[in-house]
């Protein structure tokens, strides 16, 4: 029993460590899609957070990820590169410059403020009116960090920000993801919330307060996504577009791919969507495979994942892993025995 | 006679959706360790009367007082914290959590730490005969096990008041007895007010310390099982005005 929960934590962190090591073998313009795709791990494992233990739906998570990479792209980058990118920015955003490990850990903070305040009156909803609702947010979101020019770049691109993200600090991030969701699905909330998600009826006969435990995974998975935010921003020029629509759609086909309920299928979504995306992007660009030449058209990036998730959904809906944790099939032959006795 | 303070109390309590009068000024007392029927036909308001003494319904009119306090507006899981449980008439299981974790989360549901909540479901497990399926998917359950499971978590919160809605529902005929001593145990070892709704009229007459039989919203009879076979007008409500006819042209 505890063996099968131990691995149901390595089998993610392996899968994480083996990404990291085909980092290392690779070449240097490959290694920055592991980059993206580790980071893509932590946003994805925020989203199975909320998402996936709650099965409550969220377009908003992005929000969060764009305020993380706001937080910490505002404040690490250098102050005497500010006036030229930020020229509207509040004095004393302006005048202060924090470290890389501060403005991650701002990131996180800043993500899960703005998860409270936008949890405190949303978390009363569920199905299509959560779903409605937080897409709002990302709507507002996007629009103010786009035109208010005193707390960012607005329009312009975070350059000048210290990419600290290489594939070190991206892997111990998607690590560090990984290891608060797993901690937080045995804790007491992670369990109680799972319990709302199988039946928020029966959930409150026992005691649970539906709403608190959402509202409780709202804010931690907005943390992590600010965090991945955080993370972004210090890998690539951030600007409003790349934390918008695109992101939304691409790491909700990535939760829903690997299988929403379980931290085993975000991961595994995660990064074999990271992969698929990774290639088209190259062979939108034309690359030499088999000796051939290969040069998709523009745009075949997303209609592909959007194909590939809706045959997921179609044939297997519970996604790649069947929404379970990873285990060891010969760990069962016990229950075999047991199912051909009767 | 009871304390005031140690009961599960609907004083005049009313309901109407829309016009339809569904509970009418109804009173109903349901005290510490002791099992108390609720009986009537289909669209009597039984489960209505069960989901406004849960919190799932609020009255249109009239209290609910748990242990003297006016719960009338306490949500169901406030009450469900301070000792109120319930089963469901259909199938509530968190299906696809292990019996054991269905036991284990109902007991963390009312504030139970970890290590007493895992003692407690392993303990209902075993009284209620499912040890073998612990570690079987809540979903995967024969209807038998399904109907002890509802029993079994309902139980995991230490209620000092259950309401049984429909448990046998659906149970082998040749399960029931067992069923029985096991809510016989309820009010025997945890001391636990039972209310319970069932159809099967030898279960409720062999189990029940007090019967209310409600029809179209009323409580038409109260009273001990003896009494309530003895009152006619039962059984015009339960078996339908001819039966009881036929029987006293026979009589």
């Amino acid at each position: 029993m505890r063996r099968a929960l131990l691995l149901q934590l390595l089998a993610p962190l392996a899968l994480v460590a083996l990404a990291a090591l085909v980092g290392t073998l690779v070449s240097t313009s490959t290694e920055t899609y592991v980059i993206n795709a580790l980071v893509n791990v932590v946003i994805v494992v925020a989203l199975y957070v909320f998402i996936g233990n709650s099965g409550v739906l969220s377009f908003g998570h992005i929000s969060f990820v764009a305020v993380g990479a706001w937080a910490a792209g505002v404040l690490s980058m250098p102050v005497e590169e500010k006036p030229a990118i930020m020229p509207h920015l509040f004095g004393l955003l302006g005048e202060h410059t924090v470290g890389n490990i501060w403005s991650l850990a701002l990131a996180a903070a800043v993500g899960a403020a703005y998860a409270l305040v936008v949890g405190l009156p949303l978390m009363r909803l569920s199905g299509l009116g959560a779903g409605i609702a937080t897409f709002g947010v990302l709507e507002i979101t996007h629009n103010v960090l786009r035109y208010w020019e005193k707390i960012g770049p607005g329009l312009n691109t975070f350059s000048a920000v210290p990419e600290t993200t290489g594939l070190l600090q991206a892997s111990l991030g998607a690590a560090l993801a990984v290891i608060v969701a797993f901690g937080y699905r045995r804790m007491r909330f992670g369990r109680l919330l799972s319990a709302t998600r199988e039946d928020a009826a029966a959930a409150r006969a026992v005691g649970v307060s539906v709403y608190r435990q959402r509202l409780v995974a709202f804010v931690l998975s907005g943390a992590l996504a600010g965090f991945a935010g955080g993370l972004l921003v210090h890998m690539l020029p951030v600007n409003t577009e790349s934390v918008y629509l695109d992101l939304t759609f691409l790491t909700l086909a990535m939760l829903v791919i690997g299988g929403a309920t379980s931290l085993w299928g975000a991961v595994v979504g995660a990064l074999a969507v990271s992969a698929v995306d990774s290639f088209l992007a190259e062979a939108e660009s034309g690359i030499h495979l088999f000796g051939r030449s290969v040069d998709f058209p523009a745009g075949t990036r997303i209609v592909v994942v959007g194909a590939l998730m809706a045959l997921v959904l179609i044939l297997r809906p519970a996604g790649l892993t069947g929404g379970r944790e990873f285990s060891v099939p010969l760990a069962r032959p016990r229950r075999l025995l047991t199912k051909f006795a009767r | 006679m009871r304390r005031p303070g140690d009961s599960l109390r609907a004083s005049s309590v009313s309901r109407s959706f829309e016009g339809v009068h569904a509970l009418r000024d109804v009173t109903l007392e349901l005290g510490r360790a002791e099992i108390t029927g609720l009986i009537g036909p289909n669209g009597a308001g039984k489960s209505t009367l069960v989901n406004v003494l849960s919190g799932f319904d609020r009255p249109t009119s009239g209290t609910v007082e748990l242990e003297g306090r006016d719960v009338t507006r306490w949500s169901p899981s406030r009450r469900g914290r301070h000792g109120l449980s319930r089963t469901f008439q259909h199938s509530h299981a968190f299906r696809s959590l292990s019996v054991r974790e269905n036991l284990e989360v109902a007991a963390l549901g009312v504030g139970t730490v970890a290590r007493e909540a895992r003692r407690r479901a392993a303990e209902l497990l075993e009284t209620l005969g499912l040890t073998s399926q612990a570690e079987a998917l809540a979903g995967t359950l024969a209807q038998g096990d399904e109907r002890r499971l509802g029993v079994a978590r309902a139980l995991a919160t230490r209620p000092r008041f259950i309401l049984l809605d429909e448990p046998a529902a659906g149970l082998p005929e040749a399960e029931v007895p067992d069923f029985a001593q096991a809510v016989r145990d309820v009010r025997d070892d945890h001391d636990a007010g039972v209310l319970l709704i069932d159809h099967n009229m030898a279960l409720i007459m062999g189990l029940c310390d007090r019967i209310y039989v409600l029809d179209q919203g009323r409580v038409l009879a109260e009273g001990t099982p003896d009494e309530i076979r003895a009152n006619l007008d039962v059984a015009a409500a339960y078996l339908g005005e001819s039966a009881v006819h036929d029987a006293d042209d026979e009589g």
